[in-house]
């Protein structure tokens, strides 16, 4: 049925975003001291900030990376596993690990290591359109709301968390594709920076050679010392240049960027691996970057899906297993929170094409910062269409939002915090109506 | 308005009205993640003129050029009303003003303020040399009259009325095809200087099919498509974009969720005694809009009106709380916020249209915004945040409101002016850029105040956006270029040309090269004049510049190593890339350069990379 602009609003499953779960209302109004600015790309003045409840974030994390699974892959083939609807048993070789199924034969390496792994199988998505639903995970609130028009990435509400003054790097990082939000009413130096991983940090390098730049460098400074038509140089435009030279024929910079032909076998040899292994350098660089935001896709298998996801969970297997071993072997992992899924789930009964449609129920892959590994969370019924068991302690399905305070409170970021200083002059609560407890952290993640 | 007691007066009253928030609180605040916030909701205003104060407070001393001292306000000359104003206060408080712009720093910025393009060193030879004291209006009428201006304000409507070929949460798109259509209209409009009013009436009833550039103007509908929602959603969002492009009213985003009384009690005295009701009213206006797929071309759209229907209070579903018959009422009929005539025109878009021209402030907000574009700071600035009951100087809002404007009076007159121009841009800009008030030099040199930026004591010192700092490279260098855009024949040369602002698809280097500029993409990221380290780095090393300083490549710079005196050429390489002479300083510094160098054509090359790459370069000051 469509209605006259031509759109069958029928198809859209979900549901609409107010007829949300109510809990008991609280709202706190309790002013604290504001507010860390991000420095990175420029120096953001810090924001007004009014926390409202007074929360316990877990803390254990210094790190996050998420991995936006574009295109939304099959839970029932991924992490939610059922035999049950067409998929090849023999290939993807479903196995308990302490009474938890997961399909070995497409990624066996994350099976070694599913003590590191928690399976979220209770979430489900707010609608089923690619577009909407990859805003509204990666900024935790309806894309299509007033509010939304000015609402920054999670990454860069991070960003604007821990940015320090010192780091030289970005604190957000998006590898391998564009956000579908960037930094909103933040300053902007809260934008994710993207990069194509394995190419290098881009314009780190002089195309004439470090000769000549120095040359120019002579040149230019000498001028800039006796000022020209503008005065002196404003501090911040001092402190750009200063930094940007910091970045180039940097050495520590080149070993994060420039990837190691054996380092990249080890992670699969793909943009995804490449993606992995530069978010590991990154971290072991601990140059100021606190946010990863790595995108691999697409999974939107509405035919043959067989032989496709079995490439996509092979190259997946491959970077993730390789990047928690490394993050384990250097320590890392236990203070970066990994957090993978896709915009939604996709039918559990085969098409025509022997594909899957969209569909509301999806599945997660948590690790890392303490969490306890080895267990899946929620479980939904036979095949895999609803949540049985929501497995956590607001007893209901866990949302988009439910994910972003997880992150939040992992990264010790009050996530009912309500900042001020936007468009509308209004508040924006970090986590939508979070300061009336309807959304908050999954801390049972952390057993 | 003095900024910090308004704060004082503000938090004293916010303890009784947070009590009141309270207990308003379970009307609907849930609804929309709204949470109106205590005090200080002046943040956002305050924070633009801190980051002005931040941004220009060091470029005050100098050395190696001549310094003029700032001046009291009654020794310049007051040339139209803006100077009675602008000039008036400053008098009133006993703040200095900046002295008069030299000739050198008002040329270019008028050049890139006026047509975002910079001017090449014959135009500023010659305009320096002019002796005629009629020299700045007979520039600035010459340059009105440019093409390049057509360009520029093409750019900044289109940014105004959101021109693109998709938005990330509409559920149908122009596409390229609406969108070059759109670009076309716009383009037409203000280079035939259309009447901003007249221009409101067409797109807000623009009809017929989108990818038809006889009707460009139906693209403007187009991107009032919402997602997930019903019909009732679209409207709601067309009265919202409306009403913030041409009414600088960001409320009835909020007003079409819920009541102002509760949520706006801070924000808008004139917002807080607003109705849900009374917005949807509004909204009314656009019910019987509608977008639908055509057979041809394929995927695009016809915008039409049906001749009966209205919006009906019939769905518990979509982006907004429930619309639900209210009493006796389940279909909501127009009537415009301070007309209460019902619909003027049978054509319901039409009719809305015709009011809002009318209204005072449209005038207001045209005029704030046009403002802000030539003087770096609005009266009212955020620009989108104007409060219909704190503009009004003859009649003030009750305590503790104040007026919102830094100069109440000047923007009245402003709007009135506006009206008197007929609602031409190219009038009115004339009538801002002729006064003293625009013409102060951005130097300041004596003790310079955050709260001086409010009264507009010197000239803001922008930096480029995104498309001049291209055009500035591509003009002095002389190596132009040829881009293709999507879904157009039309090849491009200047980047404040292209449709919109994820183009050239064709060439990633250059869109890459424009997207670090932070040019915005007209949806969900705004225009930043912020700086970064990642546009240091592309200055010194991107190819983008790189290839374009070569003297195998820059018909400008083979032209330059050509110059037989050393003098000469550093002269010419400053007019070219600064816009200026270089001061004895830097003439002598650039001979002895090229004197050690033993090679002309690198030495060259290295002087142009030092002039893109000093701060003044990127800047309109």
């Amino acid at each position: 049925m469509k209605d006259r602009f031509g759109f069958d609003w029928t198809k859209l499953q979900g549901t609409p975003y107010w007829k949300k779960p109510q809990l008991e209302r609280r709202m706190f109004f309790r002013h604290v001291a504001s507010a860390v600015g991000g420095y990175m790309l420029l120096p953001g003045g810090p924001m007004e900030g009014v926390a409202s409840a007074a929360v316990r974030t877990k803390g254990t994390a210094k790190n996050c990376i998420f991995i936006m699974m574009q295109g939304a892959p099959s839970h029932t083939d991924t992490f939610d596993l059922k035999p049950a609807n067409g998929m090849p048993v023999e290939q993807f070789n479903p196995t308990k690990y302490n009474g938890v199924l997961f399909p070995q034969g497409l990624m066996p390496k994350l099976a070694e290591q599913f003590d590191s792994i928690v399976l979220v199988r209770s979430m489900r998505a707010w609608a089923n359109v690619h577009g909407v639903m990859q805003s509204w995970v990666q900024m935790g609130r309806n894309p299509t709301t007033p509010l939304a028009k000015i609402s920054p990435h999670v990454g860069s509400v991070v960003s604007m968390e821990l940015a320090k003054k010192d780091g030289i790097l970005p604190t957000f990082m998006a590898l391998n594709g564009t956000p579908r939000v960037s930094a909103g009413f933040l300053p902007v130096a809260n934008a994710p920076f993207l990069l194509t991983a394995g190419g290098g940090l881009p314009n780190t390098a002089h195309p004439d050679g470090a000769q000549r730049f120095a040359t120019r460098k002579g040149l230019l400074d000498e001028s800039e010392s006796a000022a020209g038509a503008l005065g002196a140089l404003p501090e911040e435009i001092a402190e750009w240049k200063l930094r940007s030279q910091l970045l180039m024929y940097n050495s520590q910079v080149d070993r994060i960027f420039k990837l190691d032909q054996g380092d990249r076998s080890q992670y699969g040899l793909s943009g995804f691996g490449d993606a992995c292994l530069t978010a590991r350098n990154l971290l072991r660089a601990n140059l100021g970057t606190r946010f990863i935001q790595i995108t691999y896709g697409s999974w939107d298998h509405h035919a043959n899906l067989y032989p496709t996801i079995t490439t996509m969970g092979g190259i997946f297997d491959s970077g993730l297993a390789r990047l928690l071993t490394d993050l384990k072997a250097d320590g890392l992992l236990d203070e970066t929170l990994i957090v993978a899924h896709g915009e939604f789930g996709r039918t559990v009964a085969l098409n025509g094409n022997r594909g899957r449609d969209h569909f509301g129920q999806q599945a997660a892959l948590f690790a890392g910062a303490g969490i306890k590994g080895g267990r899946a969370i929620g479980a939904t019924d036979a095949v895999g269409a609803q949540t049985a068991e929501p497995g956590w302690s607001r007893e209901r399905v866990i949302r988009t939002e439910d994910v972003e305070a997880t992150i939040y409170s992992a990264l010790g970021i009050d996530w009912t915090k309500l900042v001020k200083d936007n468009r509308f002059g209004k508040g924006f609560e970090y986590v939508p109506e979070s300061g009336n407890d309807v959304y908050g952290p999954i801390h049972e993640l952390w057993g | 308005m003095g900024g910090r007691a308004y704060l004082l007066a503000i938090s004293a009253v916010v303890i009784s009205v947070s009590v009141s928030l309270a207990q308003e609180k379970k009307v609907s605040v849930a609804d929309c993640q709204f949470a109106a916030t205590p005090d200080e909701f002046l943040t956002r205003s305050k924070r633009i003129r801190t980051d002005m104060f931040n941004r220009t407070q060091k470029l005050t001393s100098s050395v190696g050029r001549k310094v003029v001292p700032v001046v009291s306000a009654d020794s310049l000359p007051q040339r139209n009303f803006i100077d009675q104003e602008i000039l008036g206060k400053l008098l009133k408080q006993n703040v200095p003003s900046a002295p008069i712009a030299s000739d050198e720093e008002f040329f270019r910025r008028i050049n890139l303020d006026l047509t975002g393009r910079i001017p090449s060193a014959e135009e500023v030879r010659v305009f320096l040399a002019d002796t005629n004291k009629d020299k700045r209006d007979t520039v600035i009428d010459k340059l009105l009259a440019s093409p390049e201006f057509t360009n520029r304000w093409t750019m900044w409507l289109g940014d105004l009325l959101q021109n693109t070929a998709t938005l990330a949460n509409a559920a149908v798109n122009r596409a390229p095809q609406g969108r070059n259509a759109f670009y076309a209209y716009i383009k037409d409009s203000v280079a035939t200087d259309k009447p901003l009013s007249k221009l409101a009436i067409e797109v807000i009833s623009g009809s017929g099919n989108n990818y038809d550039p006889a009707n460009g103007a139906a693209n403007f509908p187009m991107g009032a498509s919402t997602a997930m929602g019903p019909e009732q959603d679209t409207y709601d969002t067309m009265l919202a974009k409306t009403t913030a492009t041409f009414l600088g009213i960001s409320s009835y985003d909020c007003l079409l969720c819920h009541n102002g009384r509760g949520h706006l009690n801070l924000v808008s005295a004139w917002g807080t005694g607003q109705t849900r009701l009374g917005a949807q009213q509004m909204a009314a206006f656009f019910s019987r809009m509608a977008l639908s797929p055509a057979s041809s071309p394929a995927k695009s759209f016809n915008v039409t009106d049906a001749s009966s229907g209205g919006y009906n209070l019939n769905t518990d579903s979509g982006n907004r709380p429930s619309r639900i018959p209210v009493g006796s009422i389940s279909t909501i009929t127009p009537t415009y916020r301070d007309y209460d005539g019902g619909p003027r025109n049978d054509n319901w878009r039409v009719a809305f249209a015709e009011s809002m021209v009318a209204d005072q402030m449209f005038r207001r907000n045209m005029a704030n915004r046009l403002w802000q574009q030539m003087f770096g700071l609005g009266l009212v600035d955020p620009v989108d945040s104007l409060d219909p009951a704190r503009l009004d100087p003859a009649n003030p809002p009750p305590a503790p409101w104040e007026l919102q404007a830094t100069h109440p009076e000047l923007l009245e007159k402003l709007a009135a002016e506006l009206g008197k121009s007929e609602f031409r841009i190219r009038p009115f800009l004339k009538t801002l850029v002729q006064s003293t008030a625009y013409q102060m030099s951005s130097r300041y040199e004596g003790d310079w105040k955050e709260e001086y930026v409010s009264l507009f004591a010197r000239h803001f010192a922008r930096r480029m956006e995104a498309e001049e700092v291209h055009d500035a490279i591509a003009k002095s260098t002389a190596v132009l270029g040829d881009y293709a855009v999507q879904g157009s024949a039309d090849r491009v040369i200047w980047a404040m040309q292209l449709p919109e602002t994820v183009e050239p698809q064709s060439d990633t280097a250059v869109n890459n090269f424009l997207n670090v500029f932070l040019r915005g993409d007209r949806d969900t990221q705004g225009r930043s004049q912020s700086g970064s380290i990642q546009q240091q780095l592309t200055l010194m090393n991107d190819g983008f510049v790189g290839n374009r300083i070569k003297v195998g490549r820059s018909p400008k710079l083979r032209a330059l190593v050509q110059m037989e005196k050393s003098e000469d050429l550093v002269d010419e390489m400053y007019l070219t890339f600064l816009s200026r002479m270089p001061t004895g300083t830097e003439r002598s510094a650039g001979v002895a350069f090229l004197a050690k160098s033993t090679d002309r054509n690198s030495a060259v090359e290295d002087l142009a990379w030092m002039c893109i790459n000093k701060t003044e370069f990127m800047f309109s000051y």
